[in-house]
């Protein structure tokens, strides 16, 4: 389908449909990257870049941060513009389908977790953890772009 | 604690502009304020706690700033801010949105060369150079940048008005079964699909294809 873009992860193949992905973004970025005022601090960038992770955590760091975005981003960026709301909906559709997919990689053992991964993961954590649940969803948000310019 | 106490009205509309990731900083100048204005400039690395001042752009009365060299890393984001001076008093820091290279810059179009034989021409792309600091530096060329790039390429016969697209993922093309002894011009653009970047078509190059034998 156009605009969807199949991801391999080993034997795995996961279909993401990025172009929907980045224009739903694209829509709102400016919005919500102005209700982030922390320019000091990033989730997903430092003190690690993603562009430093081995090709063989890729899998593993994408589920994770799949996960991360569903279970602990999307449903704390509510606001006060419809607009900008459905295009946070659509996104989260988007990253649920292919979460599901990654899932179904890791329990055919096509997605290992390696010690750096693990620990990079941690650190984006750490980096979440460090500030209020809405703040902290919010500069995820804002930051999305940094994850598909890694992926792509 | 000797802070200036600042009553100049801001920079306007603070923001990069970016071509092929050269990367400069543009304002306007506070609204009311005649000649004789300077500012500074300085910027950060999103995600890394400080603010670099620019020195080249230190009490400098144009109202650009080339921030490319500082902002070449293209899997970093940036902030860039701009204060204004006059007669002793002085304006806010005035910042840019969140800029990323990768996304936020501007394509040129392709450069074309074409050749001709009686019935084909054939078309060579070439995608444009990143910006560099230096000619000794290593040239990259966009491609690399973006894989996923792709050339929209279209073909008119200058006698029938007949006008063919085509989109190719490689840098060459053959345009085959064409008359003799006829004028076609070629105009290309490059399309990257995600990020989603158009550049815009270039300049059209006519050939004639040869005589008929």
């Amino acid at each position: 389908t156009a605009g969807v873009k199949i991801f391999h992860f080993g034997a795995c193949r996961v279909p993401v449909s990025m172009t929907e992905i980045r224009a739903g973004f694209t829509a709102i970025k400016a919005n919500i990257q102005s209700r982030d005022p922390i320019r000091t601090l990033s989730i997903l960038s430092h003190p690690h870049s993603l562009h430093k992770v081995k090709s063989s955590d890729r899998c593993c760091i994408t589920h994770h941060l799949f996960t991360f975005y569903v279970d602990k981003v999307f449903k704390h960026c509510r606001t006060e513009d419809s607009f900008v709301n459905r295009k946070i909906s659509s996104i989260a559709n988007s990253f649920l389908s292919a979460r599901r997919k990654l899932g179904q990689c890791r329990e055919q053992n096509n997605c290992v977790c390696g010690e750096e991964s693990t620990e990079r993961f941690k650190q984006i954590l750490a980096n979440y953890e460090g500030l209020n649940v809405t703040s902290a969803a919010m500069k995820s948000l804002g930051e999305l772009d940094i994850l598909l310019d890694w992926m792509e | 604690s000797g802070q200036l106490y600042c009553s100049l009205p801001n920079p306007r509309n603070v923001r990069f502009e970016s071509i092929n990731m050269k990367n400069v900083l543009h304002w306007s100048a506070p609204e009311g304020t005649g000649d004789g204005v300077l500012y500074k400039v300085k910027y950060a690395v999103y995600g890394v706690g400080k603010w670099i001042r620019k020195p080249e752009c230190r009490n400098i009365n144009r109202t650009w700033c080339d921030l490319s060299s500082e902002t070449s890393d293209y899997e970093e984001q940036y902030y860039a801010s701009v204060k204004a001076f006059l007669n002793g008093t002085c304006s806010d820091w005035m910042e840019t949105t969140r800029f990323n290279p990768l996304t936020d810059t501007k394509i040129d179009p392709p450069m074309v060369s074409v050749s001709s034989t009686d019935k084909s021409i054939s078309i060579i792309l070439t995608a444009p150079e990143k910006w560099k600091g230096s000619p000794e530096e290593e040239s990259i060329s966009l491609l690399q940048v973006y894989p996923g790039l792709q050339y929209n390429v279209s073909v008119l016969n200058k006698k029938t008005k007949k006008r063919w697209f085509f989109s190719i993922n490689n840098n060459t093309l053959v345009v085959p079964w064409l008359e003799p002894g006829t004028v076609y011009c070629v105009s290309a653009q490059i399309h990257v699909t995600t990020p989603l970047l158009d550049s815009g078509f270039s300049e059209e190059h006519c050939i004639a294809t040869l005589k008929d034998k």
